[in-house]
C-alpha cells in the first residue's frame, strides 16, 4: 500500500513543511503549543479549582501576618496591601518557571512523550513559549479574580502609580522567566529530583531578589548577591512602578541594567536549553525518567 | 498451618508492618524530609522580613500589642511548625491510599485479613514518628537557640500537640475517603492545608480574623494547638490552666476520628459496588 493513498481522517489538517523559516510557521507552531497546553489544563477542572483557590489563600494567608507588625489603625492601608500584594504578583509570576515551564518538560517525560515533543519537526524554544503564554494567560486571570477578591474582602484599591513602566518592567519580567524557564526545562532532562530543587530555588528567590520585602532588609553579605540576580531589578523596577518606592540603582540606569540582563538571560536560556538537549540525545537520557 | 489474623499479636504484627513500609517511604526520599524540616523556618522568616519592613523600627512594639509577646521568631515558628505538621498528617493520611490506588495495591490492601481501622491507625503511627521529629527538630531547636531557659516547657507544648493529633488524624481519615472518591489528592490536601493556616492563626492571632471565621476557626483542632503551645512556650501557662483548650481538643477528639472513619468507610462501601478502586 502506497502511503499516499491513505486517506487523511476528517478535519485533520493538512501539514506542509514549506517555508520552515517564515513567521507564519512560527506563530502556527506557537498557536499550536498554546492550544494543546491550554486544552491540556482545562482537561482537568480539579487542578483549575485548585489554582483558583490556592493561589489567593496563599494571599490570605501570609498577609494578616504581615499587618501585626504595622503601626495600629494603619493595618490595612492601601500602601501596606498594594506591598503585599506585589509581593504575591511576584511569587506567582516566578512560579511559571518552576512549575510551569521547568516542569512541563519533565512531564512530559514522566509521560513517555518527550521524544515526540523533540522529534516534532517544530522549533523548540516555540514550544515552551506555548507553554509559556498559556501559564501567563490562566496567571493573568487568577490575579486577576484575586485583585477583586483583595478588594472585596479589605475594600481598598491596588494602587499602580505609573502602569507604562509597570507594564514595560512586567515585560522584562517575562523575558526573563523565559530565560530562566529554558535553562529549567532543559535542566529537567538531567536532574530527576527536580521538587526538591525547585523548592530551594523557589525560597532562595523570595529571600534574595527581594520579591516579599526590599533587599536593604537582607543582611550585606547576601545582599551583594541579590544585586547579581537580574529578577531583583526587575522586582525593584515594577515595585517602582507601582507604589514609589526607591530604586537600587537610578532609575534610568536601572532600566538600562534590567533590559540588557533580560535579553541576556534569553539567550543564556536558549543557549543552555540546546546544548542540554544535545547532550541528552548523546547519552540517551532524554527518556529516562 | 495457617497464621491467625487477630488477636493483640497478630493486630501488633499488622501495624509494625504498616508503620515500617510508611517510614521506608520517607527514609528513601530524604531531600523531602529536609524541605519538612525547613519550610517551618524559611516560611517564618518570611513573614518576619516582610513584618519587619512594613513596621519598620516600630515593628516589634506593634506585633507584641496585638500578640501579647515580643518573642517574634518562637511565635511564627510554632505556627509555621504546626501549620507544617498539619499538612503532613493531610497529606500523609490523605495521600496513602491513594498512592495504593495508583500502584494498582489497593484491593490487596483492602483483601488482605486486616481490619481497617488498623491500616488507618497503622499509618497514624507514621505520622506521630514523623511528627514528633518535626517537632524536636524545629520547635525545639529554636526554643533551645533563643529561649533556652524554657526547653522544660516543651514536653508539655509536645503533649499539647499530641492531644491534638488526635483530631487532626481523624480529618486525615476524612480526606482519604474524600481522595479515593474524588482522586486529585495534591489538590485537595494542598487546598485544605492552606484553608487550614489561614483559619488557625499560623502567623496571627486568630482574633483578628472576622467573627463569621473565627467560628470555623474554633472547629478546628489546630487552632487550640498553636494557641495552646504559644501559652505555654512564651506566657508561661501549664496545660492544666488551658483546660478549655484541652476539653474542646478532647471533644474534637471525638468527633473528627468518628466522622473520618464513618466518611471512610462510606467511600469504601460504595467504591466495592462500583469498581472505583481500580480506577485512576
Amino acid at each position: 500500500m502506497r502511503l499516499s493513498s491513505i486517506s487523511r481522517p476528517r478535519g485533520a489538517q493538512q501539514v506542509s513543511f514549506r517555508n520552515t523559516s517564515s513567521v507564519s510557521r512560527i506563530l502556527l507552531e506557537f498557536r499550536a503549543a498554546f492550544v494543546k497546553d491550554l486544552r491540556s489544563y482545562i482537561r482537568y477542572p480539579a487542578w483549575v479549582a485548585g489554582d483558583l483557590v490556592s493561589t489567593p489563600l496563599w494571599f490570605f494567608l501570609f498577609a494578616p501576618g504581615v499587618v501585626i507588625f504595622s503601626p495600629t489603625g494603619e493595618g490595612s492601608s492601601a500602601q501596606t496591601t498594594s506591598f503585599l500584594y506585589l509581593g504575591f504578583l511576584f511569587v506567582v509570576l516566578f512560579s511559571t518557571i518552576l512549575w510551569g515551564i521547568g516542569q512541563s518538560v519533565r512531564n512530559e517525560q514522566m509521560a513517555g512523550t518527550l521524544e515526540q515533543f523533540l522529534l516534532a519537526p517544530a522549533n523548540r524554544m516555540t514550544l515552551i513559549i506555548g507553554r509559556w503564554a498559556r501559564v501567563f494567560l490562566t496567571d493573568g486571570i487568577i490575579m486577576g479574580y484575586t485583585t477583586l477578591l483583595i478588594s472585596m474582602v479589605q475594600g481598598l484599591p491596588i494602587v499602580l502609580l505609573d502602569p507604562p513602566l509597570f507594564l514595560f518592567s512586567l515585560m522584562l519580567f517575562e523575558l526573563g522567566v523565559i530565560g530562566l524557564g529554558l535553562l529549567f526545562a532543559g535542566l529537567t532532562m538531567r536532574i530527576k529530583s527536580y521538587n526538591t530543587i525547585s523548592n530551594l530555588v523557589f525560597f532562595g528567590y523570595i529571600i534574595l531578589t527581594g520579591a516579599l520585602f526590599p533587599i536593604a532588609i537582607v543582611p550585606l553579605p547576601f545582599r551583594y548577591v541579590s544585586m547579581m540576580i537580574p529578577f531583583t531589578y526587575f522586582i525593584d523596577l515594577m515595585r517602582h512602578a507601582a507604589i514609589d518606592t526607591a530604586t537600587i540603582l537610578p532609575e534610568t540606569l536601572e532600566v538600562a541594567t534590567a533590559m540588557l540582563l533580560a535579553v541576556v538571560m534569553v539567550l543564556v536560556g536558549s543557549f543552555s536549553f540546546k546544548r542540554i538537549e544535545r547532550q541528552a540525545r548523546v547519552l540517551g537520557s532524554v527518556a529516562a525518567s | 498451618m495457617q497464621r491467625t489474623t487477630t488477636g493483640v499479636k497478630a493486630t501488633a504484627a499488622v501495624l509494625t508492618a504498616i508503620f515500617w513500609k510508611g517510614l521506608k517511604y520517607y527514609l528513601r526520599y530524604p531531600g523531602s524530609f529536609l524541605l519538612v524540616i525547613v519550610t517551618p523556618f524559611l516560611f517564618a522568616l518570611l513573614v518576619l522580613g516582610m513584618g519587619q519592613f512594613v513596621g519598620s523600627e516600630d515593628a516589634a512594639s506593634n506585633f507584641a500589642l496585638r500578640t501579647g509577646t515580643t518573642n517574634i521568631l518562637v511565635y511564627e515558628i510554632l505556627g509555621s511548625a504546626v501549620w507544617m505538621i498539619s499538612w503532613v498528617v493531610v497529606e500523609d493520611l490523605g495521600v496513602a491510599l491513594r498512592d495504593e490506588q495508583m500502584k494498582g495495591t489497593l484491593e490487596q490492601n483492602f483483601m488482605a485479613p486486616v481490619n481497617r481501622i488498623t491500616l488507618l491507625v497503622g499509618l497514624s503511627l507514621t505520622c506521630i514518628v514523623i511528627i514528633s521529629t518535626v517537632f524536636f527538630a524545629v520547635v525545639g531547636a529554636t526554643v533551645a537557640l533563643i529561649m533556652p531557659m524554657e526547653l522544660v516547657r516543651l514536653m508539655e507544648a509536645f503533649l499539647m500537640l499530641l492531644i491534638g493529633l488526635i483530631p487532626l488524624l481523624g480529618i486525615g481519615f476524612l480526606l482519604a475517603g474524600f481522595v479515593v472518591r474524588f482522586k486529585e489528592p495534591y489538590i485537595i490536601t494542598q487546598m485544605v492545608s492552606l484553608l487550614f493556616a489561614t483559619l488557625t492563626g499560623t502567623y496571627y492571632p486568630v482574633t483578628i480574623l472576622p467573627v463569621w471565621v473565627q467560628f470555623f476557626s474554633y472547629m478546628l483542632p489546630q487552632t487550640y494547638v498553636i494557641d495552646g503551645m504559644r501559652q505555654i512556650v512564651l506566657a508561661n501557662r501549664t496545660l492544666v490552666e488551658l483546660y478549655g483548650s484541652i476539653i474542646a481538643l478532647i471533644v474534637l477528639s471525638f468527633v473528627f476520628p468518628t466522622l473520618g472513619y464513618a466518611a471512610f468507610k462510606h467511600f469504601e462501601t460504595k467504591g466495592s459496588a462500583t469498581g472505583e478502586f481500580s480506577k485512576y
